[in-house]
Order: C-alpha cells, then structure tokens, then sequence
C-alpha cells in the first residue's frame, strides 16, 4: 500500500480576485522504501503539491491518503499530529533554529514529548550522519553539507513513513550534494519514501523514479535519465516490483498535455 | 541543574535562547518592567511609610477627646461638664473653655504699649490652661487668675515676648507666658491662641470641653462613654476623638496610595507595549522558524507556549531585577522619613513588592498574548514560503 498517495487533487488560489489553479488533477502515490523526485520549471505546482502532500495545506478538490486513510479535511490539530508521525521535512535552506546546537535541533520534533530515549536517538542519528563530533555545533558553526544533513536527521527523529525534500540539493555544491542524495538513498534502505522536489537533475541520478510537472499536470514518461549510483541497484529492483501502475491510466487521459516522463533507473552504471 | 528545568520545560529552554539571541533587545524590553516594577513598589512604600510616619505622630498626641456642643444645644453646661468629668475618670485631665471673638491689639515691637490698629480675633477662656499646655517663655500661672498666654507662632508674628500688653477688648493686658509649641496635630495646637483666664469671660456655659486622657484606647473609651451617656433622646454634646480623624487620614492616604500606584501603572503600560513590540518583532523574524517547528509536529499551542514563555521570562527577569532595586528604594525612603531603613522590611511593604511584581509578571503575559497568537496561527504554507 502507498505509503502516501493523492487523487485527483486541484489546488486552487485566489489571487486578487483571479483564480489560479496549481495543480489540474494529480494523481500520485509514493511507495514505502522508494526515492522519487518531482521536477518541472519554476510555477508548475511542485511546491503546492509538496505542501499538499505533507499536510502544510488543504486540496481545493481531491484527498490525500496517508497509509491509505484519507487526511483532508482534518482539523489542524489532527493533520499535525499525523504530520508529526507520518512525516519529515528537509527543506532548501536548511532551516535549523540558530539558538539550538545540532543536537537540540534534531530534537526539535519531538521536544514536547518528554520522551527518555530522545536524546539517544538524536545522537544515534547525527553519528549515522557522520556529525557525531559536531552534536554541540551551532548552525552557524556548521557548512551547508553538514547543516543539510542535521536537517535530515532531524526529519528521522519520529521514524517518518516518509521525508519530502524541497530543493534539498538546491544550496549545496555538487560535491555536498551528492553526499546528501547519498543520506537519501540510506534512508530509503530503510524502508522510508523520500520524495524530492527539484530542479537538479544530479538528484535523478539517484532516484527510483522521477515525476515531471508542468502546468499543474503530472506526467510519468519513458527515462529520460541515464546514470545511477551502483549501489543503488538492489532498491531501484525492488521498487519496480511496487511501482505505481497508474503510469497507462494517465496516458489514457484526453487533454493530453502530459509533458513529464517518469524516469525509471533500471541501469547500475556508476557516474563517480 | 538548568539541564534538568530545560528537559522538563522544554518551552523554556526554546525562550531563554531565543531572548539570549537579541539580548540588548530583550534587556530593554524587560527594563520597560523594571521600571514599571520599581515605580508602583516604592510609590506604594512611599504612601505607606508616609502613613506611617503619620500615625506614629498622631499616636502621641491622640489622647484626646474634644467635646463641643451638639445639635440640640447652645453650650455645654455646669452640668453637662460635670457628667464629662464622671465620664472621663478620675486619672483624665479635663479642661473646659470658652471662647469669644473680640478685637486685639498688638503693642509695637520694643513698646510696652498696644498699637491702635486691632484685628478679630477668637480668643479662649481657661481655667487651668496648665494641664494641656507648658510655657516656652514666662510662666503658665498656677492658679491662672490675670495675663494673657499666646500661641508661639503668634507671637514669632507680633514679636511678642512675656511682659509685653496686648489690648483685648479694650483693656489692656500683659502677657505672661507663651506657649510651647504642640506636634502640631492634637485639638490642644497652640500655634496661634490667645488665652486668658477664665473668670474674664461673662458668658454662662463652656464651647468646648478638652479631656485629655493617658492612651489613644483610653481616649476612644471616653469617647464612647461620653456619646452613651450625654446624648440620649437629645444630642447635648458633639465628641470627636482621634479615631474618626485617624480614618480620615487612612482614607486620605489610601486614596493618596492608589493615585501613586495609578502613576506607577502607566509606566508598566508602556513596558507592556515595549514587550508587544518585541514580540512582534520576533515573531516576524522568526516566522520561518515558526513555519517549521509547525511542520515538524508543532501544534499551535506548542508555539503558543514557546512565545509565551518568553513573554513571562522577560517578565520574570524585569520583575526579580525591579524588587531588588525597590527594596533598596524602600530602604532610603525610610530611612529618610522614618530614619530607620529595616522598616522597609515590613510586611505590608512586601504586599507593594508582590503587587509590583506580579503586575509586572501579568503585564508581560498579556503583552505577550497577542504575538503568541498570532505566531501559532501562522499557516507553515505562508511562513515557509520563500
């Protein structure tokens, strides 16, 4: 079962007494373990659909399922508590509390639940991102590729089902970034979806499938990437086994402005 | 130590380093309560050591009972003064006056004789004017049968001396003593009176009756024996007493009080704004900040807490730093009014000190409610937007 999934939904804005629609009908679901990317050019609706998708904001028409149970229309109490459970944050600009050390900022989530073991597991996490000697660092005593990977630690503090991604490669150089999409495809080993929304195409180099957005319309087409990680061979076989086959039923749509292909790594060639 | 608060009260622990990341900011904003704090603390120590001084004068000199006719009377009678002295008991002092507005004149500094220009004046008749007052200069006479006694700023005005004549009604008399000056409070002020003795005066009746007793509770006892058993169906005698003239004065200053604290309150209202401000400010900076604790698991009224848990710790800190300094304020205020500075230590004083402080405390919270609000209902959609 997908581990979080929307259909048909329409995210509709008013601005200034006009109406923008976001996103047209989108029909997308993230299986447990899988690493996907959502790319298209500035204005496509990535964005709206990744808050869509973390719960930050309501379909104009449509649900969103987490694990299967429909989320919309729940109360904000309700879509944080299942955000909190459900669901990690990395965000481009990293957005760690200046006044809190790395560890504290892993923390952050789960800071109200005076819960013994936190602190083990934020240390656990930080040690698996390699920053076990900077656990007392401030951010601004940290560079962008460990901040980044504090970020991602911190969205594993409550055992997510899945981590959203925006532009998590977008501040970092290409060497950074490469090492944070490695800590993605880490996460991914453990059964946890990332969903990435992006204009780097390094980031498809790593993922299991890539989604194209345009105009507020989702398209999943023939590969258009070629180069993988090797090491990613094992997870990317056994996401096909669970890959979404909406792929045919959304070909079959009438308006027919699909411009996005999916891009499936089925290749094991190293590009490092 | 801290380590274990901050596990406990996470909340705190967010708003501590929050303030220590604006801290001139933050200190401003928490001397806003500061001064608030130390105004309405030492503005109330300020009324109430002035009460106190007060009483403490009035304490020595609120022995006595001042009886004057009632409304159902025209004087106080031979037997009405009787029945007075039956009242008062035998340790009391009573003495009976008249009075009478006549012309006086004054003789000249250096001259032994009046001047020609008179003024009206109330003088009194006494018998034994020595039971209430004492002699700066001259002597009271013992028994008082001729001369005049005045008033010690009455004759610092005339520059009379003993010896001096002075022309009451057109008879020339000297004077034989005059008067020490009272604590200035008390029925019995000598300040400005002219007193002969009583055989002088024709009229039948007294105008007033001073009774004089040992303590301030004897002096409210005879007040309350003389109003029971002079005023029956009819009121013979008006008794005041210090009892009714120390309330006065208790309201007076109560009043006095709430109009200081009043001013001392307008100063914790601008710190309340202060605060607002800051906390606007804050959480306009810090909306991104906000935008992700929200979407990391953050309910609002998780931010609400943080943002208020500033609030109170600014408030807290204001308030600590203002009782030090009012205690120190209610120090000198005593020792300057009462000459002993440990009297700030009283109890009642503290009653100041925990209003100011808590004022202080609730102005924080409430100035801090609006910004909290409007922190924890900021969609994360908005604040993340960039």
């Amino acid at each position: 079962m997908a581990v979080i999934e929307t259909r048909n939904v329409v995210k509709r804005y008013e601005t200034g007494g006009e109406t923008l629609t976001a996103l047209k009908g989108i029909d997308f679901a993230v299986e447990p373990g899988e690493f996907v990317s959502i790319m298209g050019p500035s204005g496509s609706g990535k964005t709206t659909l990744l808050n869509l998708l973390g719960l930050l904001d309501d379909p104009s028409e449509g649900e969103v399922l987490l694990d299967g149970e429909d989320v919309t229309g729940l109360s904000d109490r309700e879509q944080t508590r299942a955000r909190k459970r459900t669901i990690g944050f990395v965000f481009q600009h990293f957005y760690l509390i200046a006044t809190l050390t790395a560890k504290e900022n892993v923390e952050i989530p789960a800071l109200f639940d005076r819960d013994p073991t936190l602190e083990g597991r934020s240390v656990d996490l930080l040690e698996r991102m390699g920053l076990g000697d900077r656990l007392d660092h401030r951010p601004d005593e940290l560079s962008g590729g460990q901040k980044q990977r504090v970020a991602i630690a911190r969205s594993l503090i409550n055992e997510p089902r899945v981590v959203l991604a925006d532009e998590p490669t977008g501040n970092l150089d290409r060497e950074t970034g490469r090492q944070i999409l490695e800590e993605f495809v880490a996460v991914t080993e453990r059964d946890v979806a990332v969903v990435a929304v992006t204009h780097d195409e390094l980031v498809n180099e790593y993922v299991d499938r890539t989604v194209n957005l345009v105009d507020g319309y989702m398209g999943e087409d023939a590969p258009t990437s070629t180069g993988s990680a090797g090491e990613h061979g094992a997870a990317s076989d056994a996401d096909g086994a669970v890959a979404p086959s909406g792929a045919g039923e959304r070909d079959a749509e009438p308006d027919g402005t699909f411009e996005g292909v999916e891009s499936r790594r089925d290749d094991s060639g190293g590009d490092r | 130590m801290f380590g274990a608060v901050y596990r406990r009260l996470p909340s705190l622990l967010m708003a501590r380093r929050n303030l220590g990341r604006t801290k001139v900011r933050s200190i401003l904003a928490a001397l806003g309560i500061v001064i608030g704090v130390i105004a309405i603390a030492s503005l109330g120590m300020f009324g109430l050591t002035l009460r106190y001084q007060i009483t403490q004068s009035l304490g020595d000199i609120g022995n006595q009972v001042l009886v004057t006719p009632g409304e159902d009377s025209d004087a106080i009678t031979e037997r009405d003064l009787r029945e007075i002295e039956a009242a008062a008991g035998p340790e009391a002092r009573v003495v009976p006056s008249k009075t009478r507005i006549t012309t006086v004149r004054y003789g000249r500094s250096g001259s032994r004789e009046p001047s020609a220009v008179g003024e009206q004046r109330t003088i009194q008749g006494i018998e034994n004017p020595g039971l209430i007052y004492t002699a700066a200069e001259g002597e009271i006479p013992e028994p008082y049968r001729s001369g005049a006694l005045i008033g010690p700023d009455l004759a610092e005005q005339q520059d009379l001396e003993p010896g001096d004549a002075i022309s009451i009604n057109g008879s020339s008399t000297r004077i034989v003593g005059v008067l020490a000056a009272g604590d200035g409070f008390g029925f019995a002020s000598p300040s400005n009176e002219i007193i002969l003795p009583n055989r002088e005066f024709q009229s039948r009746g007294y105008s007033q009756v001073l009774v004089s007793t040992r303590s301030s509770t004897a002096a409210n006892e005879t007040a309350v024996a003389l109003r029971s058993r002079l005023n029956g169906r009819q009121e013979r005698v008006s008794v005041q007493d210090f009892s009714s003239v120390a309330e006065n004065i208790g309201r007076t200053f109560q009043a006095l009080n709430a109009f200081l604290i009043g001013i001392g309150s307008i100063s914790l209202l601008v710190a309340g704004v202060s605060i607002l401000n800051v906390m606007l400010m804050s959480t306009v900076e810090r909306r991104e900040e906000i935008g992700v604790m929200r979407a990391v698991g953050f309910q609002k009224r998780d931010v609400l807490k943080i943002m208020l848990s500033e609030a109170v710790l600014l408030g807290l800190l204001g308030g600590l730093v203002g009782i030090a300094f009012s205690l120190v304020a209610g120090m000198a205020i005593n020792e300057f009014i009462v000459g002993d500075a440990l009297l700030a230590f009283r109890p009642s004083n503290f009653l100041y000190i925990g209003l100011a402080f808590s004022f202080g405390v609730g102005t924080s919270l409430l100035s801090g409610l609006y910004p909290a609000w409007k922190a924890a209902n900021e969609r994360p959609v908005e604040a993340l937007r960039s």
